[in-house]
């Protein structure tokens, strides 16, 4: 990696922290405007021990000041208490709530990346024959049904079995973690985008095969898998990568989705569990989490184009 | 859209021996590029070539994928018009003339590999040694060609084929890259084919040349003779129309009215009458054959242009 490269890197990492900062702000702010506060909804309390609640979480300060203590904490890496668990410190859940979901979105992104480019190839490489219309027909599918039913549809076909099999639902009750549980839900998260990914390739590849310097690589004697891996496809997917930051974006909030119906203790199951519980604090520190992880992976997309392309440099 | 048979190139048959530079003439849309292209079997699609391709003994059209694998780049290779676009921007300049080695037999992956740098020194890449790990967008136009030549030639083909390799170049790098392109082909003996429209090109580098009308061959000899006595009146218009230094004006350019036959729908008789300046009945009706008119030189024309008192005077009629 250049120098160049580095010094970019480090400007968009200093961009991210700050976009994360204003995010986290904009719905701490958000929040405090709702009325009641974060333990209206609790069985009636003994005015004491609201009182006591109320004062251990900051509540009972005026919320310009509170904003001022929880940047604080934020800066120093900590996002404060759970509401709801009291003890439960945010920043380590989150962090391992994240790890989880980014094994789901690089899983579910690999299943968008190899599923699409192989169909958009093969699309392209057998123009107007019946594997191309079948492979574009197929991604028009995969386009239109929505990941929350492919879900649905990969659960009956997949899980199901399973569930009756093990007695239980497939991943709340054997935990998360094992190898084998990250296909399906990554299928359902990543097909959808797959098959963008396939479309742009094709029209891409076909762009390319008509160029000069794969006619060059032809007439030197190549053999055509070497031809389309190696000159054309490599030269194909620059324009294709470009999608990849929008449509990681949209993996990852997709996954809100995707773990509530599979049950995957992630980011996006908390998120949804966090506001049913008006666990604030939760709520503010997932909206920084997911603020700080698209920025991270648009960077590291942007990482990708000098890798493929020799002509762009940072 | 309208769909049709464009009968692009026909009936093309000519010699070529190793060390030789045999010049392609014609207007765009001739045919050069489609002959070329056809020999190595790389017509673009919808094309599609019927008969026979005879290079040798070997018919291009029978072979398996496996042989016309072998073939291209090893006994026939071609450089392209531009080279701008046609290295490949993502891979290493030394990494795609290495590739080109690898894709054949003749060298093992050792030998490929040390062979790069002085591929690139024989044609003339400055520092090639530092420039092996260059990107073509690091090269010029010249440079790019070069580059080209050298993967061009790193196999030792018999048969280079140069389609219009100056076209994009700066008239300064032209002359060298042309100079490297004959050196080249006398130390490997190879037998080149150079497409072009350059006349004054074909002049200073060919030993002969063939002059293509609408898909075929109208004349064909020596460079002398073909310049000092065109026969075909095509031939004769396009020397015709260009104006010569080494000549002092007396005469008036003669320009080629008219454009080339949409080859969908051929004239009858001779491809070239519509356009002729000296054509007679028969021109119309029946096409004629490549005839003999010297030793040496061959012409399709029912006239001929010895046959014709004062062509000047006649063509500016």
């Amino acid at each position: 990696m250049s120098r160049g490269t580095l010094i970019y890197a480090a400007q968009r990492l200093v961009l991210i922290s700050v976009t994360a900062v204003v995010v986290s702000s904009l719905v701490f702010i958000g929040i405090h405007q709702l009325p009641g506060n974060a333990l209206a909804s609790e069985r009636r309390l003994n005015p004491a021990t609201e009182q006591a609640l109320l004062h251990h979480y900051n509540l009972d300060l005026p919320w310009p000041q509170q904003y001022v203590l929880w940047i604080q904490g934020l800066l120093h890496g900590n996002l404060g208490e759970s509401l709801v668990n009291m003890g439960t410190q945010i920043t380590p859940l989150l962090l391992r709530e994240t790890t989880v979901s980014v094994t789901l979105g690089l899983a579910a992104v690999c299943v968008t990346v190899f599923v699409g480019m192989t169909l958009g190839t093969i699309a392209a490489i057998r123009q107007n024959t019946w594997v191309d219309y079948a492979a574009s027909t197929a991604a028009v599918v995969g386009y239109s049904v929505p990941s929350f039913v492919w879900a649905f549809l990969l659960i009956l076909l997949t899980v199901a079995p399973f569930y009756n099999w093990t007695g239980g639902t497939f991943y709340e009750d054997i935990g998360w973690g094992k190898p084998e549980q990250i296909p399906v839900p990554a299928l359902a998260l990543g097909l959808p985008y797959a098959a963008i990914v396939a479309r742009l390739t094709r029209a891409s590849m076909l762009e390319v095969i008509r160029q000069d310097y794969v006619r060059t690589a032809w007439a030197k004697g190549l053999k055509a898998r070497i031809v389309i891996l190696r000159h054309a496809l490599r030269n194909a997917l620059i324009p294709v990568i470009s999608i990849l930051g929008p449509l990681i974006t949209g993996i990852i909030t997709g996954s809100v989705v995707i773990e509530t119906l599979f049950g995957i203790p992630g980011l996006g199951k908390e998120f949804v569990t966090s506001i049913l519980d008006r666990d604030y604090n939760i709520v503010i520190g997932v909206f920084t989490f997911y603020a700080a992880l698209v920025g991270l992976a648009n960077l590291a997309v942007d990482l990708i184009y000098p890798v493929l392309d020799p002509r762009i440099r940072y | 859209m309208s769909s049709g048979t464009v009968h692009a190139v026909d009936g093309i048959s000519f010699d070529i021996d190793r060390g030789e530079i045999v010049g392609v003439v014609g207007e765009s849309g001739s045919g050069k590029t489609m002959t070329a292209l056809s020999l190595l079997r790389l017509v673009p699609e919808p094309g599609k070539i019927s008969g026979r391709i005879l290079f040798g003994e070997q018919d291009v059209l029978q072979m398996a994928d496996d042989e016309i694998r072998e073939f291209r780049g090893n006994e026939v290779a071609m450089i392209f018009q531009d080279p701008m676009t046609s290295l490949n921007p993502v891979l290493r300049v030394g990494f795609q003339v290495e590739e080109a080695m690898d894709a054949h037999r003749r060298f093992t992956r050792q030998q490929s590999r040390e062979r790069v740098v002085p591929m690139l020194q024989r044609v003339r890449i400055p520092a090639a040694k530092e420039r092996v790990k260059d990107f073509p967008h690091q090269f010029s136009g010249g440079m790019r060609q070069r580059a080209m030549i050298a993967m061009g030639v790193s196999n030792e083909p018999s048969l280079l084929i140069a389609d219009e390799p100056t076209t994009a170049l700066d008239v300064t790098v032209q002359a060298s890259i042309i100079e490297l392109l004959r050196d080249i082909s006398r130390e490997l003996r190879a037998a080149v084919i150079l497409i072009t429209h350059n006349m004054a090109l074909v002049a200073s580098l060919c030993n002969r040349v063939i002059v293509m009308y609408a898909g075929r061959i109208v004349e064909e000899g020596p460079t002398r003779a073909i310049f000092k006595n065109p026969q075909h009146p095509y031939t004769w218009s396009l020397l015709r129309s260009m104006p010569r230094v080494d000549e002092v004006a007396k005469e008036r350019l003669i320009s080629i009215k008219g454009v080339p036959p949409d080859l969908a729908k051929p004239p009858a008789g001779c491809k070239f009458h519509p356009r002729c300046r000296f054509r007679i009945d028969k021109c119309f009706t029946e096409e004629p054959p490549l005839g003999e008119v010297d030793p040496g030189q061959l012409a399709r024309c029912w006239v001929l242009m010895k046959n014709i008192q004062d062509p000047e005077s006649e063509a500016m009629r």
